[in-house]
């Protein structure tokens, strides 16, 4: 399984593809900084959400602001394409047949390649969270910060976090994020044995998740909402602006792990069964 | 004590398949032995892939079964460890290199690279320092003969080869033709499917002849070249060779051709022929049927619909 997992790591790691995705990733914190350093604070609404607004306040506090922005789609699209290319892709080069014929057995195969995307998809989170965290420290030094930003609203209450609190917050919610991928790591892997056509899995996979997220919005859906994928991805703000861990997080990896069973068991079941034609 | 030569390596046994409605084999038998090269013919769309992806564990059979080395195959079973097999073309990762390919393709099954021969590989490949290229910037043939190098690593008792010259030049094809003749040689096992004639019969000792999923000949190709046909024979005196196989039983009439004379043959073999000539005396110069593979297999194709297996040949 080792020798299995080291040959698809490669094989995911040397593609042009790949390294493209990790240079955007440390890239895009570049850019979201140097747009809140060359931004003349004070002028109200303007300042955008929440922790936007307080990270200019300190460097630790610009990961978790780049996490809330790039985890809606950003994210959700480059895991799509590790999951949905994860199978697909050996197909479409026709090299699945010649996998199978070494033998490698379809589950191990299929375990393996889930396990790469995984690790991919962790890797990408933090990476955009590590590379803002190194460029907002550089940029704004590293200070404890005071919730909420507005202190002088009557009735709100006034906290402060520590660096190191920040920080511990900051992994715990980039964890949570990449772990809130589970869902459609799994859903990925059923297109990507659903289709010869990696182009075809990976649209499918980020497609449902951005579905999810704007049938999320609609509040006439009731409840059925919280049974969607990315119902919950968003849920450990109030780590930060609230001062709290939510609850709203367990039911949101309940959720995930709900998904990862079926449609993981779904996706194993169909390629041990499935003709492999391309 | 069992004879290994007939000890068999591919057994296809009643064997169905279907996609949806839509039968693409149709209850196929054979089987094939130690150290025999056997050439699967047939139209396009006559089954012959799907049966060699049943074979190799990569499709599920409807019904009816397929063993390799006497083991029922499943996907993955262990016995394709055993065998060398390229169906369809040679596919690789096109972003890594050659040499990448065949270390991560080999290591994918728990081995280590110092099991395989890759020596002996590379020299079969010929890619010289192309190897380390990415294979994206290979030609067709450059794959193909990677592909090669790939299913030998492992020193495979049997081969499996899917269509292996398509889209190869004449020279690499006369190549493929000497390698597969080669590793015969050498007692490997091959079941090659194909629709160029030649290749077959030039490289085949027996060959199947598939159409519509359905098997309609089975047999060595000497049998079934020479089933229905006539022998054109050469030897230094044409006139006392064309009076002793007058006198042979099982031979028909007999005309002179050429430098030669071509006999027809009734219930007579070309043994039968060769052996006559040689005991008279005379100098064989050449003997071959009038009738090559091409006309035997579109004759099969035209008396059979592929509706109803004929057994043209009995296996040898």
């Amino acid at each position: 399984m080792i020798a299995l997992l080291r040959t698809e790591f490669v094989k995911a790691t040397r593609r042009i593809r790949t390294l493209v995705v990790f240079a955007l990733l440390v890239g895009l914190p570049l850019l979201i900084v140097l747009a809140i350093h060359s931004h003349n604070p004070g002028r109200g609404p303007d300042e955008g959400p929440g922790l936007f607004r307080l990270a200019r306040q300190s460097g630790l506090l610009i990961p978790a602001a780049v996490l809330s922005v790039t985890s809606g789609f950003l994210l959700v699209v480059i895991a799509g394409t590790f999951a949905g290319d994860s199978v697909a892709g050996d197909s479409a080069w026709g090299n699945l047949r010649y996998l199978l014929m070494r033998p490698v057995p379809r589950g191990r195969l299929l375990v393996a390649k889930a396990i790469v995307a995984a690790v991919l998809i962790w890797l990408s989170t933090f990476l955009v969270v590590g590379a803002a965290l190194v460029i907002g420290v550089i940029m704004f030094g590293a200070h404890p910060v005071t919730f909420p930003g507005l202190a002088f609203l009557r009735g709100v209450e006034v906290f402060q976090l520590s660096e190191s609190t920040i920080i511990w917050r900051v992994f715990v919610a980039t964890s949570y994020v990449a772990f809130g991928f589970s869902a459609l790591l799994a859903l990925g892997l059923l297109f990507s044995v659903l289709t010869d056509m990696a182009a075809s899995a990976i649209l499918a996979t980020a497609g449902i998740y951005i579905v999810s997220e704007i049938l999320d919005g609609i509040p006439q859906l009731g409840r059925i909402r919280y049974l969607f994928p990315t119902h919950y991805l968003d849920s450990w703000e109030p780590m930060f602006v609230n001062n709290r861990y939510p609850h709203d997080m367990l039911a949101g990896i309940a959720v995930q792990v709900g998904y990862l069973a079926v449609f993981g068991t779904a996706a194993l079941v169909y390629f041990r069964r499935k003709d492999i034609r391309s | 004590m069992t004879d290994p030569t007939r000890e068999p390596i591919v057994e296809i046994d009643g064997l169905w398949k279907s996609f949806g409605s839509v039968p693409a084999v149709e209850d196929l038998s054979f089987s094939v032995h130690r150290g025999q090269v056997y050439g699967l013919l047939g139209p396009n769309g006559a089954g012959k892939t799907t049966t060699l992806r049943v074979l190799m564990g990569l499709e599920r059979a409807t019904r009816g079964e397929t063993r390799l080395f006497g083991t029922r195959v499943t996907p993955g079973c262990r016995e394709l460890v055993r065998v060398g097999a390229m169906v369809e073309q040679a596919a690789f990762v096109p972003h890594l290199s050659g040499m990448r390919n065949l270390r991560l393709w080999w290591e994918a099954g728990g081995r280590r690279m110092r099991d395989a021969d890759l020596d002996g590989a590379l020299a079969i490949a010929g890619l010289g320092k192309a190897i380390d290229r990415n294979v994206k910037t290979y030609s067709q043939g450059m794959k193909q003969r990677l592909g090669f190098a790939r299913l030998l690593l492992g020193r495979p008792e049997l081969l499996v080869l899917d269509e292996p010259t398509n889209g190869l030049d004449p020279g690499e094809i006369r190549e493929i033709r000497e390698l597969i003749a080669r590793l015969s040689a050498q007692g490997a096992t091959v079941l090659l499917s194909s629709h160029h004639l030649s290749e077959v019969e030039q490289v085949c000792s027996h060959v199947i002849v598939m159409n519509r999923g359905r098997l309609v000949a089975d047999g060595t190709v000497s049998d079934l070249v020479g089933s229905a046909g006539s022998v054109y024979v050469e030897v230094d005196d044409r006139e006392r060779g064309r009076q002793v196989l007058a006198a042979l039983p099982g031979v028909g009439r007999i005309q002179m051709q050429g430098d030669g004379v071509v006999v027809e043959l009734q219930d007579g073999r070309r043994s039968d022929v060769a052996a006559a000539l040689v005991a008279a005396g005379l100098r064989l110069e050449t003997i071959m049927p009038t009738q090559r593979l091409e006309d035997a297999f579109l004759d099969l194709l035209a008396s059979g619909d592929g509706s109803t297996p004929i057994n043209a040949v009995e296996a040898s």
